[in-house]
């Protein structure tokens, strides 16, 4: 284990590496994200109605809080369900 | 003031004329507590609920935009609160585009500061001068200050 820290980083193994994601507010240049864009928002809820979170959406911190904090507020005027059975 | 956007759900089997009413009303209180109203939005109209509110399927869905004193919001939640027809609301105070680069950009004054205290300690008497002759060329305008 130790042994290992001098010689170079063992590649991972099983060939397949995850794609490094990219946060897809910082792409569209997004500064605030808007609570009423329900389409948008639906992206980054499971089909149970939960927030995804950031390991699957690749969302960057700012934009997963802001995000997250959007998502609340549509499901506190019913525009998001809070739970999808 | 602030900026204000305010989204509320109106119970769909209401009327049209008293629906017109209600919206007349909130927009009025407003008015009268020195808000100004700057939009109000009903483009949105019947919506369907994405859950159940009272046993309702579906609202009409008003948004309003307005500048208002900060003790507004709460007066008006507590009339909407009262008020049956209203099955939910939410005001939201709208966050100002902040443009951080450029009042960084307006003061090198933390620059040019380590300069001017470091020539007092070489010489005293230039300390004294020092400030009499920056005062008025900055007071003048701010580039002077950095040369």
């Amino acid at each position: 284990m130790s042994e290992d820290r001098g010689e170079r980083r063992p590649r991972p193994r099983g060939g397949r590496r995850p794609r490094r994601k990219v946060c897809s507010f910082c792409v569209d240049k997004i500064e605030y994200i808007d609570y009423k864009d329900i389409n948008r928002l639906r992206r980054f809820t499971n089909e149970r109605g939960k927030i995804l979170p950031r390991r699957m959406s690749g969302n960057c911190a700012k934009h997963q809080r802001q995000l997250s904090e959007a998502i609340k507020r549509a499901r506190a005027i019913a525009l998001m369900p809070y739970t999808v059975e | 003031m602030n900026r204000y956007e305010m989204i509320y759900i109106i119970d769909a089997d209401l009327e049209e004329t008293a629906r017109k009413e209600l919206i007349e009303k909130v927009s009025a209180l407003i008015a009268n507590n020195g808000g100004e109203i700057e939009k109000v939005d009903e483009t949105w109209g019947k919506r369907k609920l994405a859950y159940a509110i009272d046993y309702k399927t579906e609202g009409w869905y008003v948004l309003v935009t307005f500048t208002a004193p900060v003790d507004l919001p709460r007066e008006l939640e507590r009339n909407l609160q009262i008020n049956e027809n209203v099955l939910r609301y939410l005001v939201i105070k709208l966050v100002e585009k902040k443009h951080s680069v450029k009042p960084r950009a307006e003061r090198p004054a933390p620059v040019a500061a380590p300069a001017e205290e470091a020539a007092p300690v070489e010489a005293a008497p230039a300390a004294v001068e020092a400030p009499a002759e920056e005062a008025a060329p900055a007071a003048e305008e701010a580039p002077a200050d950095a040369e």
